[in-house]
C-alpha cells in the first residue's frame, strides 16, 4: 500500500498565511500578582496594546492601551480611583471601557467607549476573554478550577514567560504529535490517546524514562503519566505525575499562550507540586523549580525547531502519527464566527495510537546509545 | 479582519483507508471508525450518536457542570468495533498484525 496517491508528482508544502484574526476564548495573561499592584501594565496581545490595571474597587481591568481622545498611551498613565488616567490630558477611563471624566471639561462624552476585555481572576492567574465578535464569555466555556492551586498541600506556582516568534498553531500541534516527544524531548511514549470534544482537546500520554540520557531529570525518572487538556484555544491543564523509584511526584503543569500578533506569541508555563512525606514544604518547592527547569528545557527544544521550520497545511502523515488534521479542524472553531462553527469542529473524536512499532524502533536506539556510552566515556 | 475561511485539508491517510460506519450493538449509535491496527482506532462521533450512548449519559451525570470529568470511551462500542473487524466488515490498515487474544 502506498502512502501517497500521487506517486509521480512532487509533493509540495502548502501553507496559507497565518490568520490575521485572533482566537475566540479565554487567554491567560500570567499570574495575578504581576498585574495587581495598582499600576498600569502594558500587554501586547491580539495585534494590539492593552492596558491592564487593578482599579480602586479591587477589580483587574483590561482596556485598549490608547486613549480615544488624542491617542495617548494609557499604559504610561496612572490609576486614579477606579479609573485609568491618560498621561496626555488626564482623561479618565473606567474598567467598563467608558469615558468617566475629562477633568478640564464641563461635559464628559459619556457614550464614548473603548475596547475592553472581560477579565477573570482564578487560581492565582489572570485571564481575558477575547472575541472578535465582541460577545461576552458564555458560561459553558469557562476555565476549570485547579484545586491544588489554592491548597496548602501544594506549592505556589513556579512560572515562566517567554516570547516565541512563530504563529501559535505550532504549539497546538503538539497535542497530537506523539513522535516529537521522543525526538525533541527525550521521552519515550508508551501510551498515547487523543479526545477532542466541544472546546476541549485532550492528550493522554504515558511515557517511560530514558536511561540513555545520562545526568538529566529524564534519566532519573521511571516515567510519567499525563492527562493534558486544552480548555479553549490557548489554556492547557496537564495533570502530570512523575514516577521515581522511591515515590511519585504529583504535579499540575499549565501550558498557555496568548498571541502578540499573527507571527508571535507569549508562551507561559507554570507548575505546582503536591507536598507529601517525601516532599515536605521546602523540598516540594525545590522540586517544582527543578521540574519547571526540566519543562523549560523541553519548550526550548520546541522553540529551536519552530524557529527554523516552515508552516505546513498539508503534513504528510504515516499511520504512527497522531490526528493532526482532526486537531486543526477542532482548532478552527475558535477562528470563525460562532454562527459558522461546523459540527465536525466540535463533534467528539477519539484516537488511540498503537505505540508498539514506534516503541520497538526507539528502544533499539536507546539500547544502542547505552552500548555506546562506556566507549565514549573512556575516550574522554 | 478576514475570517479564516480556508477549510482544513483532508488527512492523507484517508486515501489508503477511509472512515467506515460501525453501529453500536448496545444502543445502535452509528459512528465512523478507522482501524490502523488492532491497537489503533479512530472514532468520529456525531451529536446524535453521542446522545444515544448510555455509558456516555451515565458518565455525564457524574460530572458537575464545568468540571474536568473526561469520558474515555464506550466499552460497548469498543466491543462492537472488534466484532466488526472479526466479521470482516471493518478492515485493518496494517493487516497481518496478530489479533488480540
Amino acid at each position: 500500500m502506498t502512502l501517497q496517491s500521487n506517486t509521480d508528482g512532487v509533493r509540495e508544502i502548502e501553507a496559507a498565511a497565518a490568520p490575521s484574526r485572533f482566537a475566540r476564548g479565554w487567554h491567560c495573561l500570567g499570574l495575578t500578582k504581576e498585574f495587581g499592584d495598582g499600576k498600569p501594565h502594558a500587554v501586547h496581545a491580539f495585534g494590539r496594546k492593552l492596558v491592564v490595571f487593578r482599579s480602586g474597587d479591587g477589580e483587574i481591568n483590561a482596556l485598549d492601551g490608547y486613549c480615544r481622545h488624542m491617542g495617548g498611551d494609557l499604559t504610561e498613565g496612572e490609576v486614579k480611583g477606579d479609573e485609568i488616567a491618560c498621561p496626555f490630558h488626564d482623561w479618565r477611563w473606567g474598567g467598563d471601557g467608558r469615558c468617566k471624566r475629562v477633568p478640564y471639561s464641563k461635559r464628559t462624552p459619556r457614550l464614548a467607549r473603548t475596547t475592553k476585555w472581560t477579565t477573570l481572576e482564578q487560581d492565582g492567574m489572570l485571564f481575558v476573554w477575547n472575541d472578535p465578535q465582541g460577545n461576552p464569555p458564555p458560561t459553558e466555556v469557562t476555565i476549570p478550577r485547579i484545586e491544588g492551586a489554592t491548597s496548602d498541600e501544594w506549592t505556589d506556582w513556579h512560572w515562566y514567560t517567554t516570547i516565541v516568534n512563530t504563529n501559535c498553531r505550532e504549539i497546538i500541534d503538539n497535542v497530537v504529535d506523539m513522535a516529537h516527544f521522543f525526538y525533541i524531548h527525550g521521552s519515550l511514549p508508551t501510551h498515547f490517546k487523543n479526545i477532542f470534544e466541544g472546546q476541549v482537546a485532550t492528550q493522554y500520554m504515558n511515557s517511560a524514562g530514558r536511561p540513555d540520557l545520562g545526568g538529566t531529570e529524564g534519566a532519573r525518572m521511571l516515567g510519567t503519566t499525563s492527562v493534558a487538556s486544552y480548555y479553549g484555544p490557548s489554556f492547557m491543564i496537564d495533570d502530570l505525575t512523575y514516577h521515581y523509584e522511591d515515590a511519585d511526584h504529583q504535579t499540575v503543569l499549565i501550558n498557555c499562550h496568548y498571541p502578540i500578533d499573527a507571527n508571535s506569541f507569549v508562551l507561559q508555563y507554570g507548575i505546582i507540586v503536591k507536598k507529601s512525606d517525601f516532599l515536605p514544604d521546602e523540598l516540594a518547592m525545590q522540586t517544582a523549580i527543578s521540574l519547571g527547569d526540566f519543562v523549560k528545557l523541553g519548550f526550548e527544544q520546541d522553540v529551536a525547531i519552530w524557529k527554523n521550520k516552515t508552516r505546513i497545511d498539508n503534513p504528510l502523515l504515516v499511520e504512527e502519527d497522531g490526528p493532526v488534521y482532526q486537531l486543526r479542524r477542532w482548532y478552527q472553531q475558535f477562528y470563525v464566527d460562532v454562527a459558522d462553527v461546523q459540527p465536525d469542529m466540535v463533534d467528539r473524536f477519539e484516537f488511540e495510537l498503537d505505540t508498539t512499532r514506534p516503541y520497538e524502533a526507539w528502544m533499539k536506539e536507546v539500547e544502542a546509545n547505552i552500548a555506546a556510552q562506556p566507549a565514549s566515556a573512556g575516550s574522554v | 479582519m478576514t475570517p479564516l475561511d480556508i477549510r482544513v485539508r483532508a488527512d492523507n491517510r484517508l486515501d489508503d483507508m477511509p472512515m467506515m460506519p460501525v453501529a453500536c450493538r448496545h444502543c445502535g449509535a452509528s459512528v465512523q471508525v478507522r482501524k490502523s491496527s488492532w491497537n489503533q482506532t479512530s472514532v468520529q462521533w456525531t451529536a446524535e450518536a453521542l446522545a444515544c450512548c448510555e455509558e456516555r449519559c451515565a458518565a455525564a451525570q457524574l460530572v458537575p457542570c464545568g468540571g474536568r470529568g473526561l469520558f474515555l470511551g464506550c466499552s460497548s462500542l469498543t466491543e462492537s468495533i472488534v466484532d466488526a473487524v472479526r466479521a470482516g466488515t471493518l478492515p485493518l490498515v496494517n493487516d497481518g498484525a496478530a489479533s488480540p487474544s
